[in-house]
């Protein structure tokens, strides 16, 4: 039997420990690199962010056509129109007089503005069609079925948020195809019985598209709709965990 | 006598079997960094290439025709366009939002999860009725438009006379059929809350006017097509052994659901010109309203 006999530390050891066996680090992550089994258990277990996700999960759920990263996507668009609508909204003021010129400005004037808005607007898109996807997977592989009955209603519901929350933003560059989008889009709403009338007044504050709905459809598009949404994506996730991860055979 | 404790089908904790799974770092963590990245160079490609569109400023004077909503909402206003408009925009959508959110508590059963399909004749069943939705949904769009009456009489010289004038269009079998003077003049009593109040401040309930060909037209076909139709399919499915579950009932509604949904996104959007007109995608013409510029 061989003795093994220890080695000097190399260049790489001597930066790696710099690196991830120093005060401050340990300090943030506990752990060190994630390299071997026990610190990629533990920083998952123990990052706030991470934690989301169990520490180990079946291995038919990392193949890339269970799920096709659906849901996750979803979430990560969420993310992403939440980063650039903050910067949009530093310089665009909801008001009739500026709307229209603030997004001009946006496009013009502002340093990777038109890119900002592109990339939100394509980035609305996406999510719509990402999350109707990752409804139809959902369905078509069963994973509503019991235990994960309620997480299917949560989701129905963030569905509708989604449309909702692409619907409100549609009126904020104030041009034309805005305008009567939402007019059109809003006779819709008033066109049902009974609280028809009502919920359509309610949300355009008057009985046109004005400076009342612009100034609604605004607060419900940076802050109502997403702080909702927020809420049932969080219970989402969470019941997620709760029902034991993805769904596979019993 | 003996108790029956009759077991509830709950999801059993499964056993873990260590050797099956994974682990999250980098397993699959590795996989959301490559999708996240995908996504995110695709759609800086994307706002790098094309812009997002801005038009004139909003005028309430200037309508432009076609005016039509968000693309993700041109299926309801397709919709509209056939039958009556809270039905097409709000009672229809909200009731199958309630139908899909009920899903699992009308299919209950635990197996078949977690694998795509699941059951036996899921692809068959999935392929067929998600066919039936985009046929059947073309087919009433264009019998509805008139086109096929059009068809059938410019390109290949069939005409059923005046006598089947009615079949031209669901509006036409209002106008076309020589219905009863008092058809379109049904006397009856609404329900009404205040029938039950002997004090109600706006008065007795009134009699009201039914205009039952226009009632016809407006509700009663479009509903006997949007829940007839998708039954009948499924009722076909379960009487030729395909559908055998409620599993195969979802599967048989819901892909019909969405090829119905996907053609009524596309008509609306891309095969519906001014005036609401049926046109190809490449007659489409926005005209922005402006006087002089028509």
């Amino acid at each position: 039997m061989a003795i093994e006999t220890p080695t000097k530390p190399t260049l790489g050891d001597k930066i790696y420990d710099a690196l991830f066996h120093n005060y401050v680090w340990k300090s943030i992550f506990r752990t060190g690199y994630p390299n071997t089994p026990r610190n990629q258990m533990l920083v998952v277990a123990t990052n706030v962010f991470l934690h989301l996700h169990p520490t180990r999960i079946h291995r038919t759920h990392v193949k890339i056509t269970h799920t096709y990263c659906l849901g996750g996507l979803s979430f990560f668009m969420f993310l992403g129109l939440t980063i650039t609508g903050i910067l949009l909204m530093f310089y665009y003021v909801p008001s009739v007089d500026r709307a229209y010129l603030d997004i001009e400005n946006i496009q013009t004037n502002v340093q990777f503005g038109q890119m900002m808005r592109n990339l939100h607007r394509w980035m609305a898109h996406a999510m719509v069609i990402l999350v109707f996807l990752h409804m139809m997977r959902v369905f078509y592989t069963g994973a509503y079925k019991p235990p994960r009955e309620f997480n299917w209603v949560v989701g129905v519901i963030l569905l509708v948020l989604t449309f909702l929350l692409s619907f409100t933003g549609y009126l904020l560059p104030w041009d034309q195809l805005a305008f009567w989008a939402i007019t059109v889009g809003t006779n819709i709403a008033g066109s049902a019985p009974v609280l028809g009338p009502k919920s359509r007044f309610w949300l355009l504050g008057g009985l046109q598209v004005g400076p009342d709905a612009l100034i609604r459809f605004y607060t419900l598009h940076v802050i109502g709709l997403p702080l909702l949404a927020a809420i049932f994506m969080a219970v989402h996730f969470w019941r997620i965990r709760r029902d034991g991860g993805l769904a596979r055979p019993l | 006598m003996a108790t029956a404790v009759v077991a509830r089908p709950v999801a059993r904790p499964q056993a873990r079997a260590r050797d099956e799974e994974v682990l999250v770092w980098p397993d699959l963590v590795f996989i959301e960094f490559i999708a996240a990245m995908l996504f995110t160079i695709t759609l800086f490609f994307l706002a790098t290439v094309m812009n997002a569109p801005l038009l004139d400023q909003a005028n309430a004077d200037v309508t432009p025709n076609p005016s039509k909503a968000p693309w993700y909402l041109l299926n309801l206003q397709e919709l509209l366009l056939h039958m009556n408009a809270a039905m097409a925009g709000v009672i229809i959508p909200s009731i199958w939002l309630g139908i899909m959110a009920a899903f699992p508590y009308f299919d209950r059963e635990n197996d078949g999860q977690g694998v795509w399909f699941g059951t036996e004749r899921a692809v068959k069943i999935t392929i067929i009725s998600g066919l039936v939705g985009i046929i059947g949904t073309w087919f009433l769009i264009l019998w509805d438009s008139g086109k096929i009456a059009f068809f059938l009489n410019d390109w290949f010289g069939l005409s059923g006379g005046d006598n089947l004038r009615f079949l031209e269009n669901v509006r036409s079998m209002q106008t076309q059929l020589p219905w009863p003077e008092w058809a379109s003049d049904i006397t009856y009593l609404p329900f009404n809350l205040k029938l039950l109040a002997s004090d109600a401040p706006g008065g007795p309930t009134e009699f009201q006017n039914l205009d039952f060909p226009g009632w016809l037209v407006e509700q009663g076909i479009p509903i006997m097509a949007i829940v007839g139709l998708p039954s009948l399919m499924i009722y076909a499915m379960w009487k030729a052994g395909w559908v055998l579950t409620r599993r195969d009932a979802l599967l048989a509604l819901f892909s019909g659901f969405i090829g119905a949904y996907g053609i009524l996104t596309l008509v609306g959007t891309a095969f519906r010109g001014q005036g609401q007109e049926l046109v190809f995608p490449w007659e489409l013409k926005v005209s922005e309203g402006i006087p002089g510029q028509e």
